[in-house]
């Protein structure tokens, strides 16, 4: 579990969304009170927020650590599209 | 038996050998080493071995040929044929009439065999096999550079989880090398920080090309990777060593990008339930608070006693406002009314006791007068009635002259024989008493 004062961008995605989850079955239980549901609801949308931002900006990065990447046609005909669209 | 009896030559012993060897037909199974395939040669010559045995092989130029078989070295291969000897030099060979080289029933065998040893090793136990994060950071990829695998994996990975960076190892996946290029990948990818999960991938090919991904170091460095590795391997349905020992094995390279990445659509449609669940949360929150708020106020404690309270107050209040402007009001007024009342009565009284006055004086003096009758009469009497009781009491008779003597105990003394000399009497007079001593008794005749 990630500390849950944790800044919602240095979070993984895994990290945030579990902490979001937690949160809404924190909610759901109903057990916590006023001031705790209500700080936790505005932690959760941050989090929320951040989860969606970053599934929305995500370009996915590919390394080679070993060898080199040898295009395809396929894919080297897809790639320009691809990166036009995502920086869209 | 005849023969032996007689001594053969050494021709005939080799070639009763050679006949009685040709007589059984076998297949064998081995790997292949020093194979000598020479372009003039009538046959080709190689060995068959495993860990503790070598076995010679001769096989006819023109059936090597007809079976289009290409021996190698390392090769594992089934032969079919019959021991011989050959005299001249007293070898015993193996003449192979037919070959599978590479033979997957071979190749199943020994690789059945490892598998065998490494799931007693514990390598393949499902407590090992380890989960697969649903939301990896990075996730290493060990494939060939080379060819569809990675581009699948690629292509996969950034359609489904855009998120997660990849991380390639690029290596040689068949042939000679491939398997220390494989282990090598692994343990470069170990030493990554942030890789969660590894795939080990390569596209479809025939079982021998798979073979790598059937070495027992693979194996050893799949397990000892520390984070866990799915397998990709082939579109066959065949399952390798690497598919046994791996954490998770999927049947392609697009298959297991697929199962170490979450889709996009479902996360997508995750967030949205949460947003959901959040805001239903919230509002539930606070009806929830409205609602046991309400149910509070609705409790007769509360409501009637501020109810009850409020409108006593009020009363109170009204009351008081009346009473402060209306005492002062009612006090002059009454203050008012007996001030006229004693007026009237003064007034009135004045004129009411005129006459009465007179009357009363009058009477006064009758009643005086008839007061002092009635007392005077009164006086007379009483002197007279006095005068009586004077004569009737024994102290008028003491007041003449008489008087009375009491023995000690009380008793009257009428009589002088009631008495002894020495006795004490008393005697009463008129005033006064005399304590007497009896000294002389005269007795009356």
């Amino acid at each position: 579990m990630a500390p849950e004062n944790a800044t919602p961008g240095d979070l993984t995605f895994g990290a945030a969304l579990a902490e979001l989850e937690e949160i809404v079955r924190a909610l759901e239980t109903g057990q916590l009170g006023l001031e705790e549901s209500l700080a936790r609801y505005e932690r959760g949308v941050v989090l929320l927020r951040a989860c969606q931002a970053k599934l929305a900006d995500a370009q996915q990065k590919v390394t080679m650590l070993i060898g080199e990447l040898e295009e395809d046609a396929e894919s080297a005909s897809e790639e320009p599209a691809e990166r036009a669209e995502g920086a869209t | 038996m005849a023969t032996a009896e007689r001594a053969l030559s050494v021709s005939d012993a080799m070639s009763l050998a050679k006949s009685v060897l040709e007589s059984v037909r076998i297949t064998v199974v081995g790997e292949v080493s020093g194979c000598t395939v020479k372009p003039g040669y009538k046959a080709v010559y190689f060995s068959l071995k495993d860990d503790c045995a070598l076995m010679p092989c001769l096989m006819w130029r023109d059936t090597y040929d007809a079976c289009e078989a290409e021996l190698r070295d390392g090769q594992l291969v089934e032969v079919t044929g019959s021991f011989t000897a050959y005299a001249p030099k007293g070898r015993l060979q193996f003449q192979v009439r037919s070959i599978r080289v590479a033979g997957e029933g071979m190749l199943r065998l020994q690789v059945a065999a490892l598998a065998r040893r490494l799931e007693v090793g514990g390598l393949m136990s499902a407590a090992r096999k380890r989960e697969i994060p649903a939301f990896p950071r990075r996730i290493g990829l060990v494939t060939s550079p080379r060819g569809k695998a990675i581009h699948d994996v690629i292509r996969t990975l950034r359609r489904r989880y855009p998120v997660a960076e990849v991380v390639v190892a690029g290596v040689q996946v068949e042939g000679e090398g491939a398997v220390a290029e494989i282990v090598c990948g692994l343990e470069t990818l170990a030493g990554e920080p942030g890789v969660d999960v590894v795939i080990l991938g390569r596209g479809g090919g025939s079982y021998e090309d798979l073979m790598p991904f059937n070495a027992e170091e693979v194996a050893r460095a799949i397990v000892a990777s520390p984070m866990p590795v799915v397998t990709g391997i082939g579109h066959e349905p065949d399952t390798c060593i690497a598919d046994m020992v791996a954490d998770l094995r999927a049947s392609t390279p697009t298959a297991a990008a697929e199962a170490v990445s979450p889709d996009r659509t479902d996360v997508d449609r995750r967030l949205n339930a949460l947003r959901r669940l959040l805001g239903r949360a919230l509002a539930h929150l606070v009806s929830d608070g409205a609602g046991r708020f309400a149910a509070l106020a609705r409790r007769p404690v509360f409501r009637e006693a501020s109810y009850l309270l409020a409108a006593r107050l009020q009363t109170v209040d009204v009351l008081a406002d009346g009473l402060a402007r209306a005492l002062p009001v009612q006090l002059r007024r009454q203050r008012e009314t007996v001030e006229r009342a004693r007026d009237g009565l003064t007034r009135v009284g004045s004129r009411l006791n005129g006459p009465f006055e007179l009357q009363l004086s009058r009477d006064r003096e009758r009643a005086v007068a008839a007061g002092r009758a009635v007392a005077e009469s009164a006086e007379r009497r009483m002197g007279l009635a006095a005068a009586r009781l004077d004569d009737l009491s024994p102290l008028a008779i003491l007041g003449r002259g008489y008087a009375v003597c009491y023995e000690g105990d009380g008793a009257v003394v009428r009589s002088a024989e009631a008495v002894a000399r020495g006795d004490r009497v008393s005697v009463r007079l008129a005033e006064g008493r005399l304590g007497c001593l009896v000294e002389d008794i005269e007795k009356e005749a």
